[in-house]
């Protein structure tokens, strides 16, 4: 039943891993450093909900509330999140199946998301493209900004070759055989993702990019919108499905057991690959032009994705348990305890878990339209995409680079303590902050507000009713200064002060309890290209109806720069 | 799996238990998602008049803005105790404001943008309205509360986005 395991694998002779290994860091490198310039200027946005503005303190660097919170949506949600993940959806199935990866290809990504970051950073510190992270047109921002984000987009696509080439090979030297886990989940993310960035892909280049450079004068807003949330939505799971990566592959070892199944591992992300797709019109609920028949079939459908979620909870739950049991816990909840809490990257990731229970209750709320109309555009939504993206991923990343890093470069964890004390802080700040977001937002305080430039009396008078909440929302703030200034120091320490280790450490890849041979399950899943085929039609089916109109009655707006 | 040890046999019967719970978790995660997806049409054949829906599209930006309803910042009378509001985003203010309701009204509000993006949303009540440029979009509610409601703005829309602050003020029902 049980695979070839990680530990072998560092001695195959074949392959000395130097070149990928290295390529891996600076793709970790290169999307931590961003998280670190975007976690730096969260809690001031947090500070600005409780009334405290430091931006008048702060204007050689930033002359805006707007310009900061543009930096820090773009670094943390797009740089962050795209380096990481292409570095790991092709280093991880390399390893696992042993096969050297097409380094020209993993180079290209690369070098293009650099370039793409780099011009963005430009665009956004000049204050030339305070247009934020979605960049709504007609916001217009400067072509620097549209045509970096363009290569960003671009270069995170790029990842999918180089998966689907290793595939490819090792299929033709195993014939008949399935995919192995890592490789299986890596490919469907990836499959997801390149229809998923087909709607930004052609805002960018069809609509924005001419559009700044001025050879188109008007745009329309709307259209816009569409193809960006065609994007909007499924890049969660872009977000998340490398993490769950890690939850399935990698967590049930790290905390001393098995997955319980594979099979169910490949179903959640095929479900999580066709689900994900044919309903980001939810982001719209609140728009006009899009009839509410198709608004409801949408709000409906999109309730689907819980079921991979809900598969998820159940195997991870139980791998976990095993592996408590396994460790002696007994009764009810004895083998939670028994979890290796000490290991820093075993907290982070669990705590991560948790965090996203409260993030998928709150994600119902949000897909369903009654509901969303009192929350849309509130504070509520940014407090429910910190606990899902920036705690369940962010943190599951963090908890991945403490082994990462000393497997990468042969170096131990800078601190143990300090790693477990960062990890526990960003768990505490992120609830009490996330808590305070919620909150407010029943309030109807709107999100992406510079509210404390607002005179008192007047914040006071409009948004004094939800005072404490937002209080809150600034006290999480500063324990997350605390929690990212911990971390990072354990980041960089370990990579350049780290103490040589004795013995390597290896990827813990998991075994499994019940593995994909003889599954029916697993054998249909494996066709992965007429599963990717088959999502593309259904989110035409759900789109078409929604941009025809929009495409009849185009409205020619100009663009403006007003911030 | 010849050799067995205590270990393969405890792996064994955790199996046989988890794949049980397993079938009974996916049918109930399914029938969940059954009843609420059959909830969520249903809200929406009743229509509790929240859903945004679209009253026109317009070449120009400007066209609905500047037509003579959007323009005159009246109260329509539209039935007994039904009215129509035109409100236009500008920025960074809400024209008109503030806007009178008598108390009881059910108010069709008709909402467009003369510029960028605005989020048309009133503290305290079910109105969360995206204001796009050359497109007029509806939604209605009933003023039940004599009190006076902020029109807050929620969608970004560029340096002073954080005070474009609009009033309703709901008064109270003669008695
Ligand atoms: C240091 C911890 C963090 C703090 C204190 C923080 C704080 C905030 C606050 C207060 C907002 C709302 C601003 C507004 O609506 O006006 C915000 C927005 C946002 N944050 Fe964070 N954040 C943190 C980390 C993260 C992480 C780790 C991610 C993702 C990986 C993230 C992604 C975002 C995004 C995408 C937005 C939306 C920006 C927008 O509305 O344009 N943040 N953050
Ligand atoms: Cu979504
Ligand atoms: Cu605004």
């Amino acid at each position: 039943m049980s695979v070839v395991i990680g530990a072998e694998r560092d001695s195959a002779p074949a392959i000395a891993w130097a070149a990928q290994k290295r390529l891996m860091s600076l793709f970790l490198i290169g999307g931590f450093s961003a998280l670190m310039i975007g976690a730096a200027i969260g809690p001031l946005q947090a500070l600005n909900y409780a009334d405290v503005n430091a931006y008048p303190f702060l204007r050689p660097v930033l002359q805006s509330y707007y310009e900061g919170l543009t930096i820090h949506g773009v670094l943390n949600a797009y740089v962050f999140t795209f380096f990481v993940t292409s570095g790991l959806l092709v280093y991880l199935p390399a390893r696992e199946l042993e096969l050297e990866p097409n380094m020209p290809i993993w180079w290209t990504s690369f070098g293009l998301m650099t370039i793409g970051a780099v011009m963005l950073l430009y665009a956004m510190f000049d204050n030339s493209s305070s247009v934020l992270w979605t960049f709504y047109p007609p916001l217009k921002g400067s072509p620097y900004f549209y045509f970096g984000m363009t290569l960003l987009t671009l270069g995170s696509m790029v990842p999918l070759a180089a998966v689907m080439d290793l595939r490819t090979r090792w299929k033709r030297a195993n014939p008949g055989k399935l995919t192995p886990l890592v490789t299986y989940m890596s490919a469907a993310t990836l499959l997801m993702w390149l229809l998923a960035a087909l709607g930004a892909a052609a805002e960018l280049i069809v609509q924005l990019d001419p559009w700044s450079l001025g050879l188109t004068k008007h745009v329309d807003p709307i259209i816009g919108r569409t193809l960006f949330w065609w994007t909007g939505h499924p890049i969660v799971y872009f977000w998340l499905m490398p993490a769950y990566v890690s939850w399935y592959a990698f967590l049930p070892r790290e905390a001393g057991g098995k997955l319980v199944s594979d099979p169910m591992a490949r179903l959640t992300f095929a479900l999580l690959l066709i689900f994900s797709m044919p309903v980001g019109t939810h982001h719209q609920l609140q728009d006009p032009g899009i009839a509410p028949v198709i608004k409801a079939i949408i709000a409906g459908l999109t309730l689907s994705v819980a079921l991979p979620s809900l598969i998820t909870a159940f195997t991870l739950g139980l791998s976990l348990e095993y592996a408590g049991r396994r460790r002696g816990g007994r009764g009810w909840i004895g083998w939670f305890t028994a979890l290796p809490w000490k290991n820093p990257s075993v907290a982070a990731q669990v705590l991560a878990m948790i965090t996203f229970i409260f993030g998928g209750a709150g994600g119902i709320v949000n897909g369903s339209f009654q509901l969303d109309n009192i929350v849309h555009n509130t504070t509520w939504i940014p407090g429910h995409f910190h606990i899902t993206v920036g705690t369940a991923v962010t943190m599951t990343f963090m908890g991945l680079s403490f082994w990462m890093i000393p497997h990468l470069t042969g170096r131990a964890l800078f601190s143990r303590k300090l790693a477990l004390i960062s990890i526990w802080l960003w768990f505490i700040g992120m609830s009490v902050f996330s808590l305070g977001m919620h909150w407010a937002g029943l309030f109807g305080v709107p999100r992406r507000a510079w509210v404390s430039e607002l005179p008192h009396s007047e914040y006071m008078h409009v948004y004094g009713v939800a005072h404490f909440p937002l209080i809150l929302v600034g006290v999480g703030g500063v324990i997350l200064w605390g929690a990212t200034a911990a971390f990072y120091v354990v980041f960089f320490g370990s990579l350049f002060g780290g103490k040589r280790n004795e013995t390597p450490v290896h990827i813990p890849f998991t075994e499994f309890l019940a593995g994909p041979e003889g599954s029916r399950l697993a054998g249909i899943l494996e066709y992965l290209w007429p599963i990717t085929g088959l999502t593309f039609l259904v989110t035409l089916a759900a789109y078409l109806p929604v941009l025809i109109p929009f495409f009849q009655h185009q409205t020619f707006a100009p663009g403006w720069m007003v911030w | 799996m010849s050799d067995i040890t205590p270990e393969t046999r405890f792996d064994h019967a955790f199996h046989k238990a988890a794949d049980r719970h397993e079938r009974v978790w996916i049918f109930f995660t399914i029938a969940l998602l059954a009843l609420l997806f059959a909830g969520t049409l249903a809200f929406v054949a009743v229509d509790f008049g929240v859903v945004a829906k679209g009253a026109g599209f317009y070449k120009s930006p400007l066209t609905p803005a500047d037509s003579p309803l959007f323009k005159s910042g009246k109260l329509v009378k539209t039935g007994p105790s039904a009215y129509s509001a035109y409100v236009t985003g500008k920025l960074w203010y809400w024209t008109p404001s503030p806007i009178h309701v008598p108390q009881g009204a059910t108010v069709t509000f008709y909402v467009t943008s003369a510029d960028v993006i605005h989020g048309f949303e009133v503290q305290g009540t079910t109105i969360n309205l995206t204001a796009i440029p050359g497109v007029v979009g509806t939604v209605s509610y009933t003023f039940d509360k004599a009190r006076i409601y902020h029109i807050v703005c929620n969608e970004y829309c560029g340096i002073a986005h954080q005070s474009m602050i609009g009033e309703i003020i709901v008064d109270r029902r003669p008695t």
